[in-house]
């Protein structure tokens, strides 16, 4: 019988994998990526594809409808900025992303009704043309970015760590429109809908709240462009939403319909979806269930070493520069530390150039190793309200906000 | 300076062109998105999977899960049946959750 997977093969698949990574890696950085590819992510059953999507280099799939693809890691060491083509894609409605025929003029208007002065009707255009221009790098991630790795593993979509990005979003601010229709008293959330839909009226529209007072932060756009382009069909051209700090959940692409609404909303993807414990970092003991829960909102503080994959051999005796990037949730980050002992001793990094409090930040270091032997990197963020990682992970039911001190295993000599 | 004095009309109109507007492209050039591919494992119980759960998702979104227990493939498929409507028959579903377990499952924690 060997329908089930014993501990003793579980670990033979680690061994495997790590190798496996480093040549898939190796690969990546060379470009030599094909469409037929097939790398493994770092956790039992973590075996994708990876494929050629529309306006996309080969990701790594983690399904096929809804897309849903994740960002090799290696792409984060070519630039501060993710690429447009190499930036993730996530959906839930099976009728993603939605056909050309929606999305384009005349047919894509964006509606901004319900407990408001004056209901709008605008088309891309007439927004660029009526309100004044605004941008904003910020990191997109999902909630899930980082599930594969939790221990017990929980269903869902299994991610490894490449569910996250950062990009130059170009747009309008949220707040000059809604002030444009002007919000009545009483208002008390803000609803954003897509044109994704589901493939059975009993599956629940993919419909975000906001307070309405969160929804009139400057900080918050409606973006058509990304990195100076129009915003990929797979990451919701022609529009979305861009909310700096919090989970991609909220950042709804396609976006067609803003209503304002005098209650609180009780949507699916509000409540019970999207949810984490309401407990001290979203942390419960592994294997329970939450006693409350409270929505997803800001990401906790992460940051990874994009320079070396696990598995990576360097030269004894030399310098091996390090680098890598940290963000947070909006604070900005204030130090990363790094430590090549398992977490014994600390050393400063030093912080690359400042995109904003919302963007990824560079980090990098000179490493000198001591000696020959397999080394544990480990890089540890904090941000200027004093937020840092955990060395050992959070766990939820979720599989959210994962933001454990990432291990990186190298061989040295 | 009158900048045309400068340059000759036709390299202007060039340069024009390079620098253009960051947002200028209107539309994506690709509409069309690869087939799915996955395929599941045979077993008893598998044209559920096949017949029901794909309606609304790829099959690689179950290929891709972890081992799970019977309790968890259990909850999986009600909250399929109760949040988002999938149209199992309640007299289905112990072998739908016997053919996850078998096909992408783990045997129960011993007690």
């Amino acid at each position: 019988m060997n329908r089930f997977r014993s501990n003793a093969v579980a670990r033979v698949d680690r061994r495997r994998f790590i190798g496996t990574a480093a040549v898939a890696a190796a690969s990546i950085a060379a470009g030599r990526l094909a469409a037929t590819d097939t790398l493994e992510l770092p956790f039992e059953n973590g075996t994708r594809t990876l494929a050629k999507y529309p306006q996309k280099r080969p990701l790594i799939r983690l399904s096929a409808r809804p897309p849903q693809l994740e960002t090799p890691m290696a792409v984060f060491d070519e630039s501060l900025l993710t690429p447009n083509d190499a930036f993730f894609v996530r959906y839930h409605l099976a009728g993603s992303p939605p056909p050309r025929e929606v999305l384009v003029p005349p047919a894509f208007r964006l509606a901004v009704q319900g407990h408001v002065g004056t209901a709008l009707s605008l088309s891309v255009e007439e927004l660029k043309a009526r309100f004044p221009a605004a941008e904003v790098v910020a990191v997109n991630q999902c909630s899930g970015n980082g599930r594969g790795f939790f221990n017990p593993r929980v269903p869902g979509g299994q991610l490894g760590n490449g569910a996250m990005g950062c990009a130059r979003w170009s747009g309008v601010r949220l707040a000059d429109v809604l002030k444009a229709a002007g919000i009545k008293p009483g208002a008390r959330q803000v609803l954003f809908n897509g044109l994704d839909k589901p493939q059975l009226p009993s599956v629940p529209d993919f419909v975000k709240a906001l307070d309405a007072e969160q929804a009139l932060d400057p900080d918050l756009l409606l973006a058509f462009a990304m990195n100076g382009e129009p915003l990929p069909w797979l990451n919701g051209f022609p529009l979305r939403l861009v909310v700096p700090g919090h989970y991609g959940t909220y950042w709804v692409k396609h976006l067609h319909e803003i209503t304002v609404v005098d209650a609180e909303f009780k949507g699916y993807w509000m409540d019970p979806a999207y949810r984490i414990p309401d407990d001290p970092c979203a942390h419960i003991e592994p294997g329970t269930k939450p006693r409350h829960t409270i929505p997803i909102t800001r990401f906790n503080t992460r940051s990874f070493l994009t320079r070396l994959a696990d598995g990576a051999k360097v030269a004894a005796g030399t310098s091996v520069p390090l680098r890598g990037i940290a963000f947070d949730g909006g604070a900005g980050i204030r130090e990363v530390v790094v430590s090549d002992d398992g977490g014994k001793s600390w050393n400063a990094a030093s912080l690359g150039r400042d995109e904003g409090k919302f963007a990824f930040r560079e980090w990098t270091f000179e490493w000198k190793p001591v000696g020959s032997g397999e080394r544990e990197l480990m890089a540890r963020a904090t941000n200027r309200l004093g937020q840092s990682q955990p060395l050992d992970p959070l766990w939820n039911p979720a599989g959210y906000m994962r933001n454990v001190v990432e291990r990186v295993r190298v061989q040295v000599g | 300076m009158n900048p045309s004095s400068r340059f000759p009309l036709p390299l202007l109109a060039a340069m024009a062109c390079m620098l253009g507007s960051p947002t200028r492209a209107a539309e994506p050039d690709e509409w069309k998105l690869p087939s799915e591919t996955v395929e599941l494992r045979a077993g008893k119980g598998r044209e559920w999977v096949a017949g029901q759960c794909v309606l609304c998702h790829s099959a690689d979104y179950v290929t891709t899960q972890p081992p799970l227990a019977r309790a968890a493939w259990t909850a999986t498929v009600e909250k399929m049946r109760a949040k988002y409507g999938a149209p199992v028959p309640t007299n289905a579903v112990p072998s739908l959750v016997d053919y996850l377990v078998t096909a992408y499952g783990k045997p129960d924690p011993a007690k």
